[in-house]
């Protein structure tokens, strides 16, 4: 069978590593790049990093650091790829095949779609024939309304009036091989997931669902694949806090029984010996 | 350059964001704070603490119940003083010595065991390789100081693992002078943001390199212990102001008060506050001034900022405080710092000039340009023109608009 997985996911925005707070207030982390190392050390099963820049210069702002200083999100892969000893995921801006192949090529496995797949869902079909269901996460940002909730675009700045559950189905069927589901409601507070957003699409598709937003313990990160019906749990803030946070989290999942890899430290040692 | 609305750091400042109404993070953080830190707020933290470093207590005595990694300045002997004083712990100070220190902080360092009783380690390296580091630190990276930041951060480090001792209780929680974190995040310490920030990504392996002949012996106290070895200590660092009210003022008169703290006989060349890098003399002098070449403030700028978000000054005053200290080239620290490590001035200037951030800083007829908070821009001074600087980056049309809003 299987395992569930433990992913983490890095935030940037204009060239700097941040944290995110309801898709709206965001904190300074730093190195886009230097993460990377720590977090493939500590046994994530994969990584995330999403390019959730506005419309700003990729700038890092520092001249006296040992690295980290890159222009534009080609360059910050190209960097972290060399850091990544997991499956990397990339994602943010993607809008074209070209677009695609050019992260493919610097060293991500997979790539997540968002804004402009909602905006031209038959993109999803192209890259899927293009590079493969297993190649294309389409990762839905969803805010609650009423008793549903709605797929929006651009970074959770625009409503689409589509159903997350119904988007995630179409999503499905045009090819894509993966769901994240990013809540913005619970974004950035640390009270949970939310599960009942999980489960509908958990639900609804029957490809994997990767779950993002709302981890603040890894009883949350539990909660999650048990009662979500979740594949992978994804977080980023909270792996920010604690020393050896990604090893923590997987043991704690393991411990209790959540069909996850048992967790390993030290991915560099190997790499060096 | 644009200056926050609230206080007067530009953006440029390390490590902060700046949001559409041009209010800077770390305004943003003490705002939050002060919405929530009311008196139960404190109280509840307290609990939380107090049921934390029972967990780590020896009542069979043992062990050290906790590792203080201290300077030997206010909120040092404050910190030691909660352990102990209020809490009853056992604790170990532990304290890396960069040869630096004023004798006043010196006089403060070496009185905590007496005043306070309790147990000290003082690690120093040799003063040889310290020399070395100082020259590299300030030719790689603009910072003759940055053996101190990583020797502070690791050196405790080593001695939890090394003594099986697995609480550490750090002092302020530094992240909020940018407001990088909230306090529900209740960080800890952690590889990945002391290697980022106080180390700015250079490990002991940089500095074995071949024009001062460091190797490996000479810098083991520059090593990180082992990820592994962490776990299997269970060490964990804690920060302290992340439970506490956090007033640096009040820490100072208490401190002085009860155990006979000094403060700096005489006023620094760069800053108004005296009670603050006794450890250090060049924290305050030769590196702060490092600070305003590179991003074009001080740390006049960081102790105003946070005396406007404390109510001590207003934002007037406190530009008036920038105005008077941030641009001063420290005579008296400067020319220790020379003779120390054997350099001349002209050589320092060069150096420095390279780091200049050029998102700051222009070049107009051979003078070194930048905005002011007060909102007109001047000039500090003669560029030192040398093969590594780049003229190209400084021409005032490549003065890059601030980014926009986030």
């Amino acid at each position: 069978m299987l395992k569930n997985r433990l992913i983490p996911v890095v935030l940037m925005r204009g060239g700097i590593c941040v944290q995110s707070k309801g898709f709206r207030r965001y904190q300074r982390l730093g190195n886009p790049t230097q993460i990377v190392e720590r977090l493939s050390d500590w046994a994530s099963d994969e990584l995330i990093y999403l390019d959730i820049s506005g419309d700003e210069d990729y700038d890092l702002g520092r001249e006296d650091l040992r690295d980290g200083n890159c222009e534009g999100p080609l360059e910050i892969l190209t960097e972290i790829a060399q850091r990544c000893f997991m499956p990397l995921t990339f994602g943010g801006r993607i809008r074209s095949l070209q677009d695609i192949a050019d992260r493919i090529r610097r060293g991500a496995d997979k790539v997540s779609l968002n804004t402009h797949a909602l905006d031209q869902p038959e993109f999803i079909n192209q890259a899927a024939e293009e590079f493969g269901s297993q190649c294309i996460v389409v990762n839905v940002d969803a805010r609650r309304e009423g008793e549903d909730w709605e797929a929006y675009a651009d970074g959770g700045c625009r409503a689409t009036g589509k159903s997350a559950a119904h988007w995630a189905h179409e999503a499905q069927d045009r090819g894509a091989g993966e769901i994240l589901i990013q809540s913005i409601d619970c974004d950035g507070r640390g009270e949970g997931y939310d599960i009942d957003l999980v489960r509908s699409i958990t639900s609804t598709v029957q490809i994997p669902v990767i779950a993002l937003g709302g981890a603040g313990t890894w009883q949350h990160m539990e909660e999650v694949l048990t009662h979500g019906g979740a594949r992978a749990v994804a977080a980023a803030n909270i792996f920010n806090y604690t020393e050896n946070s990604v090893f923590n989290a997987k043991q704690h999942l393991f411990d209790h029984h959540c069909e996850v890899r048992r967790p390993i430290m030290g991915v560099r040692g190997l790499k060096s010996s | 350059m644009k200056y926050c609305q609230r206080c007067v750091y530009p953006m440029r400042a390390v490590n902060t964001m700046f949001d559409r109404e041009g209010i800077c993070s770390a305004c943003r953080a003490a705002e939050e704070m002060s919405k929530v830190a009311d008196d139960e707020f404190w109280e509840k933290r307290r609990q939380v603490f107090e049921k934390l470093i029972e967990e780590y207590r020896r009542p069979d005595g043992s062990n050290y119940d906790c590792i203080v990694p201290v300077s030997g300045g206010k909120d040092s002997y404050w910190q030691a003083w909660i352990m102990k004083h209020q809490y009853g712990m056992n604790p170990l100070l532990v304290t890396y010595h960069g040869n630096n220190y004023l004798p006043e902080g010196q006089g403060n360092l070496d009185r905590m065991r007496d005043e306070l009783g309790i147990d000290h380690v003082v690690y120093g390296p040799s003063v040889p390789t310290l020399k070395k580091l100082n020259r590299l630190g300030f030719k790689m990276m603009g910072d003759m100081n940055w053996h101190a930041h990583a020797g502070i951060k690791i050196m405790p480090l080593r001695v939890a693992v090394q003594m099986n001792i697995p609480l550490l209780v750090w002092g302020e929680i530094t992240w909020t002078v940018a407001g990088m974190f909230s306090p529900d995040d209740y960080v800890e310490y952690n590889k990945r943001t002391v290697m980022e920030h106080d180390l700015r990504g250079y490990s002991w392996q940089d500095m074995c390199e071949e024009t001062e002949g460091l190797e490996s012996s000479d810098l083991h106290w520059l090593k990180f212990p082992e990820d592994e070895q962490i776990q299997a200590a269970g060490v964990r660092g804690i920060y302290i102001g992340n439970f506490f009210r956090w007033d640096p003022n009040e820490h100072a008169q208490k401190m002085h008060q009860e155990f006979g703290f000094e403060f700096a006989r005489q006023p620094f060349e760069r800053t108004y506050r005296t009670m603050s890098n006794l450890d250090d003399m060049h924290e305050n002098g030769i590196h702060d001034y490092m600070k305003f070449v590179k991003f074009g403030y001080g740390r006049a700028s960081d102790h105003a900022c946070k005396d406007v978000r404390d109510g001590y000054l207003t934002r007037e005053q406190a530009i008036e405080r920038v105005k008077q200290y941030d641009h001063v080239k420290p005579r008296r620290d400067l020319e220790r710092w020379l003779d120390y490590v054997g350099m001349g001035e002209a050589e320092f200037d060069q150096i420095a000039d390279t780091f200049r951030n050029p998102r700051v800083w222009w070049i107009q007829e051979d003078q070194w340009w930048k905005q002011n908070v007060w909102g007109e821009p001047s000039n500090y001074g003669p560029v030192h023109y040398s093969d590594q600087l780049d003229v190209e980056k400084y021409h005032p049309k490549s003065q890059t608009a601030p980014p926009a809003a986030l």
